[in-house]
């Protein structure tokens, strides 16, 4: 009898212990009765109130240092899509560089390219007490509420090379003039037919990028504002037919899925005639085609690029790749990092005068110019970039 | 130990992957420095893995019956991006839309059912056409672009239940009235079995083991209650755990106190056994199988639900983290064994891993790799233990 009086008033203390502590802790600024009734009590509230300290005390700390972080100082966190692909690499390695020097502490991860795994991603930088994040999407669309969680965390995110669509939760973009780039692939595969292929018509492909990614389409509509006038006046044979953006379009940019296409193509269509140009819309796919058509047996055509990947810069430099377009990756960082510099201390966006719905609201947009290469520019193009002039030599 | 088996129960093998949860939960915690376990990152875990943990629940009644089913993140992908598309072409409200959804799931089911069941073609073929059908059907109805759903479909995904009465719990008062429930049906529940317990056999169970049980479970809900109900004002223990824990009840239920859920077990245990007893083989494994599909469609709805647009990726290595989570959770691969809540420890073990390492900064290279060491490490602790008790 004895043993179980002490029981149940054991079990009541426990009872009350847990209670309270669900009272205890409190929602910051709500918290009104901090009980102190028992020893039990106190314990388990003090306890478990320091992991509430914590997280409360975070905005807080968020706010104050972002009004004194002109001097440096801060947590920025910078989440990539993946790393598979050189710009994304290199955009990993300068972020660390150039925001370390800033004197921020920064928090790097990349996705794999899966949605659910960069979602959680940014859930960990916000945890983790980033006052910034800035995000290069795996899919543009899909990061919508957690995006609007960083929101009301007081996290600024701003989007890196691609768009963030569909949410209200991010305060600008940073990215190469999308529909520009597409204008410009589309310039340098026109000047690289008449100096190489002699007299029009031109025989052409068209090859869009991953359908996932926002640019790709504006990538395509660019180049085809150039291209389909003279499509349509003949100068420009679009030999398979295939001119729409989802008919041309290469799933998550795959290299592979996009010799697959070409292969095709050129078995279907080329028995008989030679192929002239096509337009392509990154390094990547460029070398997939040229290495498609030099397996047909066909002459190598005109292709364009972009990235300015060290492979295709030797690429152009040979001569087997005409173009390709750079933007460089520095650039872009530096300029984020300034963006990420007038945040943190305070003086809020910089402005700008292009603004993008993403179907929610107008996001500023800050652009860079991006530059076409070929074997002509490619030495002063490069010039401040050590790594890619090494390729440049033989 | 005899005092732990009397509150626990006589099989304490059971609790190992509780104990290295709660190990992996501390150790994190501790490694972080103290950034695991606060309100909003238990909110963020729960919101970000309900999908997988729910695809785990079609997945294990799958393996109890001796299957596997690739196909169920192609069909999440697909009937959700047949939602967003047919929601967005005809304007139609949120329910009508997962309506659809879960009818789209409910027609893959019994597609890959019949296949199995009718035809008898193995699971594994079965549902790697399926996979190979409704990752490709994803891509060509979506053109390969992210389609936006209704926006009342992010409270399924990412929403929290409402706030409601006095400020002076400080706390969420729906996640808090959720936890004196959940204790409270426990109590219930434990008190019946205690008061009932002597009377096939006559002797009476002890009172402390009794009363400690109920101590620790009002202990671990409180604590839970009160991590998920502090946080910043607006949100609560989330949505999708909340449909989460609604279907674990049921699927509980289902497993262990209806005679379908008797059927699986004997299906996976011994098919031709079964068969002799008079248990409908083919129809076990159809409704299985259609279960899972719809199960997958309901993981699908929640995803696209955060992340506010069905994507052309989505679904993609889904069903490995399910298997995963299924086996370490204690699944036999033969069929026959495994339990709804083991299967849902071990999918917070690989939820909390993920987690952990993500906080901490390791990237996802490393962090793929730790967590197959981690299923090769629980599945062969799993099989040294059977060879050792028999």
């Amino acid at each position: 009898m004895k043993a179980k009086k002490a029981l149940s008033l054991f079990m009541t203390a426990v009872l009350a212990a847990a209670m309270l502590t669900g009272c205890g802790g409190g929602r910051g600024t709500e918290e009104t009765s901090q009980t102190t009734d028992t020893p039990a009590a106190v314990e388990e509230t003090a306890e478990t109130g320091n992991t509430q300290d914590t997280e409360t005390a975070e905005p807080a700390e968020t706010e104050e240092e972002a009004g004194t972080a002109s001097s440096g100082g801060g947590i920025v966190g910078v989440a990539l899509p993946w790393l598979g692909t050189q710009n994304w690499a290199e955009a990993e390695v300068m972020f660390k560089e150039q925001l370390e020097a800033a004197g921020y502490e920064a928090i790097i991860q990349a996705a794999d390219q899966k949605v659910p795994q960069q979602q959680q991603q940014i859930e960990s930088m916000i945890e983790n007490g980033a006052q910034v994040i800035v995000v290069g999407p795996v899919d543009g669309s899909q990061l919508g509420s957690v995006l609007e969680k960083a929101k009301d965390a007081g996290v600024y995110v701003i989007g890196y090379d691609r768009l963030l669509e569909n949410t209200s939760g991010v305060d600008g973009i940073v990215q190469f003039g999308r529909v520009k780039t597409g204008e410009l692939q589309a310039q340098a595969l026109l000047q690289g037919l008449e100096e190489l292929k002699g007299e029009a018509p031109y025989n052409i492909e068209l090859f869009g990028g991953g359908p996932a990614d926002p640019n790709a389409p504006n990538f395509f509509t660019g180049a085809m504002s150039v291209l389909q006038p003279l499509i349509d006046d003949g100068t420009l044979v679009v030999v398979s037919g295939q001119t729409d953006f989802t008919q041309c379009a290469t799933v998550d940019w795959d290299n592979s899925k996009a010799q697959s296409r070409m292969d095709a193509i050129l078995a279907g269509n080329y028995s008989d005639i030679e192929i002239d140009g096509v337009l392509s819309p990154n390094d990547g796919i460029a070398r997939a085609i040229i290495t498609s058509c030099e397996n047909a047996g066909q002459p190598i055509p005109v292709v364009s690029g972009l990235d300015a990947e060290n492979e295709s810069v030797e690429w152009v430099w040979s001569g087997r790749q005409y173009s390709t377009v750079a933007k460089p990756t520095n650039a872009l960082v530096a300029e984020t990092v300034s963006i990420i510099d007038s945040l943190l201390s305070g003086n809020g966006m910089p402005a700008t005068e292009v603004t993008a719905n993403n179907g929610v609201i107008d996001v500023p947009v800050y652009e860079l110019p991006p530059v076409v290469v070929t074997k002509d520019n490619a030495k002063e193009v490069f010039a401040d970039d050590p790594d890619r002039l090494a390729l440049l030599t033989d | 130990m005899k005092y732990i088996k009397k509150v626990l129960g006589e099989d304490l093998r059971q609790y190992t992957m509780v104990v290295a949860l709660a190990a992996l939960i501390i150790i994190f915690n501790i490694a972080s420095g103290g950034k695991m376990v606060t309100s909003s990152n238990f909110q963020n875990l729960i919101s970000g893995n309900a999908y997988v943990l729910v695809l785990a629940l079609g997945m294990l009644m799958v393996i109890v019956i001796g299957q596997i089913d690739l196909s169920v993140g192609s069909v999440a992908g697909f009937s959700s991006m047949v939602m967003a598309i047919t929601a967005r072409q005809f304007n139609l409200p949120w329910y009508v839309a997962i309506l659809i959804a879960l009818i789209i799931g409910m027609i893959a089911g019994a597609w890959q059912g019949f296949f199995l069941s009718r035809l008898g073609i193995p699971g594994f073929i079965t549902t790697l056409g399926g996979m190979m059908i409704f990752r490709g059907g994803v891509i060509w109805i979506s053109n390969s672009i992210s389609v936006p759903v209704p926006s009342e479909l992010k409270w399924f995904g990412a929403g929290y239940l409402p706030e409601w009465g006095p400020a002076f719990t400080g706390m969420n008062n729906s996640t808090l009235l959720l936890g004196i429930i959940a204790i409270a049906v426990y109590a219930i529940s434990q008190i019946k079995k205690f008061t009932h317990s002597g009377d096939v056999t006559g002797k009476k169970e002890e009172f402390w083991p009794f009363a400690v049980r109920i101590g620790i479970v009002t202990i671990v809900v409180g604590y839970a209650t009160w991590l998920f109900g502090s946080g910043r004002p607006g949100t609560s223990f989330p949505i999708p755990g909340l449909i989460l824990m609604i279907l674990i009840i049921l699927y509980y239920l289902i497993t262990e106190r209806t005679s379908f859920g008797r059927h699986v077990y004997a299906v996976g245990g011994n098919k031709s056994a079964a068969e002799l007893s008079g248990v409908n083989v083919k129809r076990t494994y159809f409704l299985t199988m259609l279960n899972m599909s719809v199960l997958a469609a309901v993981a699908g709805i929640l995803f696209v639900g955060r992340s506010t647009a069905a994507g052309t990726a989505d679904g993609t290595s889904w069903e490995m983290d399910a298997i995963a989570s299924v086996f370490i959770g204690g699944a036999a691969v033969s069929g026959g064994v495994g339990t709804v809540i083991a299967t849902m420890v071990g999918g917070l073990v690989m939820a909390v891993l993920n987690n952990g390492l993500m906080l901490m900064g390791v990237g996802a290279d490393k962090t793929q790799v730790i967590k197959g060491f981690v299923l090769l490490a629980a599945v062969a602790f799993d099989v040294y233990n059977k060879k050792n008790r028999g």
